[in-house]
């Protein structure tokens, strides 16, 4: 998979963790790879915690693979996560002076 | 029954004590407005939601549905439990989108993402229903804690069930959706300390780890240990048709809102956090406290079945955590435990009773009775609804042995037919709110006919659970999809506003080039996203 150029942010190798408002609102491949790493993480952390309780070695292996998981999912959605909502905050008020109008009923 | 000493009666009471005073403390904040008194004020750090996203789905009932399926199908009835995956897409996708909507409950999105006739239908039919489904949840938690209650002091079942939830709506009533959270924080905490100790003293008195595994392989039922123990694809009690259905629904769920019953709760909890990055991160938390819980609970009733290996009756093995808690605890911890039992019971009680609220009092009485009030009365129809959810729980609960089959087929109602369009209101723009009416409508008569009348009159056989599943979701379809291309495609302006508030992923491309060519998205944007 070659590398994609993403205008006007910082990028830390393939994954980029400088955002502009911009940018984190769009859906990139920093989403998509979080969509597969969630679940999965879930997954490992449901089989690592009970079979760690039976003293199982590869259940510790599974939790640590988890854990390390998490880590990685951290470093890639939160700094999108963070723009957003930076950007997002500043536009509440108005968006909810905007909701109050567009359900009322009467309208 | 089970001995109390002082110790234990001192517990109980000192924690009753603290978890109602911590709630009640919160009155000041919870009637300053009806954001304050269902959202918290939208001001809430991420962990507040998330360790109210997991007690709630804590509840008295849920260790005895784990124990069950542990019991009878080993770890891999880990899996039974593994619905709470939605949420591992969901904190990425549907919470954000949701969050960046503002609507205070799912009834409101419906009003915001669907307009005119069928969206106003939407918004009164999912109050109605959630009205309904929290009075339900309110009554199944209740008389379950009856049930514990009568296991340990031999007590009628209706007094378990007043009693704990009328001390628990002191401080809903009181302080609101502030005192919910702030309880649930507490609540959360002890029963999960309590959780981790009880599991491990079970496997603890159960000879431990080593033992429990050599004593499986002895008894010839080492298969409990595989967590992927299937009994063919299509055939036995695990088949591998059922557990890619279990994942399909669970995971890809997540893209979309309302897909679970679980989602509702969450939809509040969501709208409370303080920002977005805040809502993502409260749901993916709650959430894997909820999977690492079952997991702790699982290993334990492994412990649990080497003790007692030959039970055949479901109420019975059902019991198995509460027993090795009960049965291994030295004195003084037993009234500990107990406190923690009523933690998770009223955690999911208050959840429920503040809920089922926020639809009265936002969506029925605020939307359609009196758009003009106050904030003070909007409080105060928020405690009226609460009192309403409180004394309708007890009616439900005292009936509940008998109308539980027919609620659980209301509740598959719930998931099997309107899963899709769930998703596809999230994802597609051009599906409409007459689209997602008639998912509704029609999924009430095909799951009537597919899971009660055709079998009962040998039309069909007998499905098993994940059949019935794809049979409604793609019979739906076959209803729905063609409804909506029959029927206009909602209002563009309504559209418009949407799609820039909220930014939905998936099949937005015509509203998208409307809003850049109305200026409100920059042109340079809309060329990044179509390269990537």
């Amino acid at each position: 998979m070659g590398k994609i150029r993403i205008r006007g942010g910082n990028k830390m190798g393939w994954i980029q963790r400088k955002w502009t408002a911009e940018q984190a609102d769009r859906w990139t491949k920093e989403d998509y790879i979080t969509f597969i790493l969630s679940p999965l993480i879930y997954f490992l952390l449901a089989l690592g915690v009970a079979l760690s309780l039976l003293l199982l070695w590869y259940g510790w292996v599974i939790l640590g693979v988890s854990v390390v998981l998490f880590v990685v999912m951290v470093k890639i959605i939160d700094p999108k996560l963070k723009a957003i909502s930076e950007d997002y905050e500043m536009k509440q008020k108005k968006y909810l002076e905007e909701l109050e109008k567009i359900v009322r009923w009467e309208d | 029954m089970v001995p109390f000493g002082f110790l234990d009666w001192f517990w109980l009471i000192a924690f009753i004590v603290l978890m109602v005073g911590s709630g009640v403390r919160f009155y000041r904040l919870g009637k300053r407005s009806e954001s304050d008194f269902f959202l918290a004020g939208r001001g809430l750090p991420w962990w507040l939601p998330a360790s109210s996203v997991y007690a709630t789905h804590t509840a008295t009932d849920t260790p005895m549905w784990v124990s069950g399926v542990v019991y009878r199908f080993g770890l891999s009835g880990l899996w039974y439990t593994f619905y709470a995956a939605w949420c591992s897409i969901s904190a990425f996708v549907s919470t954000k989108i949701f969050r960046r909507s503002l609507a205070y409950t799912q009834a409101e999105w419906q009003s915001l993402r669907f307009g005119g006739m069928s969206g106003e239908l939407l918004r009164g039919w999912v109050a109605g229903w959630q009205v309904f489904l929290n009075m339900f949840v309110l009554g199944w938690v209740g008389i379950a804690m009856g049930k514990v209650c009568g296991f340990i002091f031999g007590w009628p079942l209706w007094v378990g069930l007043i009693v704990f939830s009328s001390i628990c709506g002191l401080y809903v009533i009181t302080a609101g959706y502030w005192g919910v959270v702030m309880a649930d924080f507490q609540q959360g905490v002890i029963a999960f300390i309590m959780i981790v100790i009880v599991s491990i003293w079970g496997i603890h008195a159960a000879g431990g780890a080593h033992e429990i595994i050599d004593k499986l392989h002895a008894m010839g039922e080492a298969g409990r240990l595989n967590p992927f123990n299937f009994t063919g694809f299509f055939e036995g009690d695990f088949p591998v048709a059922w557990f890619i259905t279990m994942m399909f629904i669970g995971i890809l769920g997540g893209l979309g809102m309302a897909t679970a019953i679980d989602w509702f709760p969450e939809a509040q909890r969501i709208q409370s956090a303080r920002t977005v990055k805040d809502a993502s991160w409260s749901i993916w938390a709650g959430s894997a406290l909820v999977i690492v819980r079952n997991a702790l609970w699982a290993a334990a009733i492994l412990g649990f079945f080497v003790l007692y290996p030959n039970l055949q009756d479901v109420k019975d093995y059902e019991m198995a955590w509460f027993r090795l808690g009960f049965e291994n605890l030295p004195a003084g911890m037993i009234g500990f435990f107990f406190a923690a039992i009523v933690a998770i019971h009223i955690s999911t009680i208050s959840t429920h009773l503040n809920l089922g609220a926020v639809y009265i009092t936002r969506d029925l009485y605020h939307h359609y009775i009196n758009p003009n009030a106050t904030q003070h009365q909007l409080v105060w129809v928020g405690r009226a609804g609460t009192l309403l959810l409180l004394l309708g729980s007890f009616v439900f609960g005292s009936i509940m042995e008998n109308i539980t089959e027919w609620l659980i087929f209301a509740l598959w109602i719930m998931a099997a037919g309107v899963w899709l369009p769930g998703i596809l209101q999230v994802l597609w723009w051009r599906f409409n709110g007459w689209g997602y009416l008639t998912a509704w409508i029609f999924n009430l008569v095909f799951s009537w006919l597919v899971v009660w009348v055709l079998p009962a009159f040998g039309v069909i056989p007998h499905l098993r659970d994940y059949q019935q599943f794809w049979i409604l979701m793609i019979l739906g379809a076959l209803v729905f999809v063609p409804v909506t291309f029959a029927t206009k495609p909602e209002n563009m302006d309504r559209l418009v506003k949407f799609y820039v508030m909220c930014r939905p992923i998936g099949w937005w491309g015509p509203v998208r080039r409307e809003a850049e060519k109305r200026g409100l998205l920059k042109y340079g944007e809309d060329q990044d996203q179509r390269r990537e």
